[in-house]
């Protein structure tokens, strides 16, 4: 495919320099991955090269729309529109907090380009165009949740926020990331580095809506004692790839990072995780759970690397996928690489449908059967759920499942 | 009047296997009615056909809980009009609290009613009065339904929803099954404190054993998926003497 018919169109970035001209020589020679490709064989992204997109411009930005999360009372929230921040919103930041402009500090963007996926199309693509770069720095401990909002109205362009943040030995923040927005693709970029015993509790929500393509690149790095709790829901958009790379590059450090897919309709939604063990002693732990209903497809490939001296490493995956329509389906490809031979890791993938002798456990107790399917489904989220720790994320996170569980059952037809 | 609970000429099967060929069994208000009988007899098949499992298909006849034909009915809708299965393996049910199964359970029966549904506080303490007659702690209220339940648990918290459901017709099957001499008692005196002359009761059972403590009007000997005998409470005991040897031929 010639440079000129690729989308998005990336005529305007002839002048790029630095680390950002490297990424768009990237992209230029490799362009959307083929399915051939073993990371995308599950994930096609036809239908994205086949949108007409520009990359949105500053110009785009018309104000913030209001996104539908249910907020921690004192979180400060940092609204990018169409791919481009409100910066009014960094005002609001707390003392701990700094923030900076990633076209303005090169040696955060050259961090930022050494921490993402490398050679990756996203984070080539979103490197290169760049519609918003923001950088935080954190210090000491931060109660504020801090929110990254994403909205945007404009489905004719793509939008590339890049975001990196950087905790401080021994600091502690709570981030999340909503998306909601109808642009035709979001491809946001992150870095999140958490220094030496610092904390960082993380959710994410793409809640886009049902045109919009999604595909996300993060790339974070934990330094040693460490504490990584992250968790993903994947809700919206027509096609959607959560895809983080971890490093834990200290000894001790703690990483949990559990996701929930729920798709009806056509939807796609991949989670791809990568935990590489770089040093020992450290624990990873991932709880996956898909809910797939009418042809809707779910997708997780993790893999976990330990690295040779990375002995003492005790690395969990579980994923486990529902399926409630017969056209629904789930693929799953759990990856150990193991170099070490001291070390208890675990993987685990299944594919089921809501038990039947359970459905008529409850029925029979007088609750109707749309309900009964609420009930287990809600208690198969509920084990992922329940393992988020910082309440302020898991009272942000719920209300989204339930959401989507009752728009199921509104949409309920029987026979499938 | 017609009878509580009418079984005319009842054929099923499961898949393409008949297991009951013709059963026919009228059980008026405030009656118990035992049925016992070899394995395989079609005891167990019996209990799913009458709560309106998927999968046990009503080839002929009828079953009628006053006078209302309930075959056209689903396992929720046979429960709101007033029928009640004690399971013989009640179900795990991981990650959904009791309290909000009970709940549901009983709620769904409100607005059937036509009634508000109950007061969280109010439920508590309806739950819990009814649990300390089956020795039910709190801690076994709090965990996931039937979820590290022992099996005489399970029995009991069975039980507990009988009581907090107040079914006109229940079916006990196999309740015995897994149960010491203790737990017996516990179930047994809890399923005969629920005995009311508009209620009526089947249980399904293998041994006499559990009619001593659940005394029934009538018991039946269901064998290759018929009822062979009938006849007072002593014919459980000249069960227990002779066995099932020679009503199973009696075809």
């Amino acid at each position: 495919m010639s440079a000129s018919t690729m989308q998005p169109n990336l005529d305007h970035l002839a002048g790029l320099t630095g680390v950002r001209a490297g990424a768009l020589t990237r992209w230029q020679e490799t362009g959307w991955p083929h399915s051939r490709v073993e990371q995308w064989r599950f994930t096609r992204l036809t239908s994205v090269e086949k949108m007409d997109l520009r990359p949105a411009s500053a110009a785009a930005a018309v104000g913030t729309a209001a996104i539908s999360a249910e907020l921690p009372e004192n979180a400060v929230v940092l609204s990018f529109s169409n791919g481009v921040l409100d910066v009014a919103g960094i005002a609001a930041l707390s003392d701990g907090v700094t923030a900076s402009f990633l076209s303005e500090n090169d040696t955060a963007l050259a961090a930022l380009a050494a921490s993402v996926p490398a050679s990756h199309p996203i984070s080539d693509l979103s490197l290169a165009v760049m519609t918003s770069g923001l950088h935080l720095e954190i210090a000491g401990k931060v109660d504020m949740p801090i929110i990254l909002a994403f909205t945007g109205d404009d489905n004719g362009v793509s939008s590339h926020p890049v975001v990196s943040i950087k905790l401080a030995d021994g600091a502690s923040a709570v981030l999340a990331e909503w998306h909601q927005s109808a642009v035709g693709l979001s491809a946001p970029l992150m870095a999140i580095e958490v220094g030496n015993k610092a904390r960082l509790d993380y959710a994410k929500v793409q809640h886009d809506s049902a045109q919009s393509a999604h595909l996300a690149a993060t790339g974070l790095t934990l330094g040693e004692g460490s504490v990584f709790e992250g968790f993903q829901i994947s809700v919206g958009g027509q096609l959607a790839r959560l895809e983080t790379h971890i490093t834990l590059l200290g000894e001790n450090a703690d990483c949990t990072l559990s996701a929930i897919y729920l798709g009806r309709a056509s939807q796609h939604h991949d989670i791809t995780t990568n935990m590489n063990h770089a040093k020992g002693h450290c624990l990873s732990n991932q709880i996956i759970r898909g809910v797939l209903d009418d042809s809707a497809r779910g997708v997780f490939q993790g893999k976990v690397h330990v690295a040779p001296d990375a002995q003492k490493t005790d690395g969990q995956q579980m994923s486990r996928a529902l399926l409630l329509s017969r056209k629904a389906e789930a693929d799953a490809k759990p990856e150990l690489e193991i170099y070490a031979d001291d070390v208890l890791c675990a993987h685990g993938a299944t594919v089921g449908e809501l038990d039947e002798t359970q459905l008529f456990y409850l029925t029979s107790r007088g609750i109707d059967r749309d309900t009964a399917r609420g009930m287990l489904i809600s208690a198969f989220l509920d084990d992922a759920i329940d393992s988020i720790s910082h309440p302020a994320l898991a009272d942000m996170l719920r209300p989204v499942t339930t959401a989507w569980m009752t728009a199921s059952n509104r949409s309920e037809t029987g026979d499938k | 009047m017609a009878p509580l609970l009418e079984i005319r000429d009842l054929h099923a099967s499961v898949g393409d296997t008949p297991i009951l060929k013709g059963i026919n069994l009228t059980i008026n208000a405030g009656e118990i009615h035992a049925i016992m009988g070899p394995n395989g007899s079609g005891k167990s098949t019996m209990s799913y056909v009458l709560a309106g499992r998927d999968g046990y298909e009503v080839t002929g006849g009828d079953i009628l809980m006053n006078g209302v034909s309930m075959l056209e009915m689903e396992s929720d809708e046979r429960a709101l009009a007033g029928m009640f299965l004690a399971f013989q393996y009640p179900v795990e049910l991981p990650g959904v609290g009791g309290m909000s199964f009970l709940r549901a359970a009983v709620n769904a029966r409100r607005i059937e009613a036509g009634e508000d549904e109950i007061d969280q506080l109010e439920f508590v303490k309806l739950v819990r009065a009814k649990a300390k007659h089956l020795s039910i702690n709190d801690d076994m209220l709090k965990r996931a339904v039937n979820v590290g339940f022992s099996g005489g648990e399970k029995k009991r918290y069975e039980i507990l929803q009988m009581a907090l459901l107040k079914p006109v017709f229940s079916v006990l099957d196999e309740t015995d099954s897994g149960l010491d001499v203790d737990a017996l008692k516990i179930v047994s005196d809890g399923v005969n404190f629920l005995r009311d002359p508009a209620r009526s009761m089947l249980v399904i059972t293998h041994y006499q054993r559990l009619l001593n403590h659940i005394v029934p009007d009538y018991v039946h000997i269901l064998a290759g998926g018929k009822i062979r005998r009938t006849g007072g409470k002593e014919l459980a005991l000249e069960v227990e003497e002779s066995g099932y040897v020679g009503i199973d031929d009696a075809a």
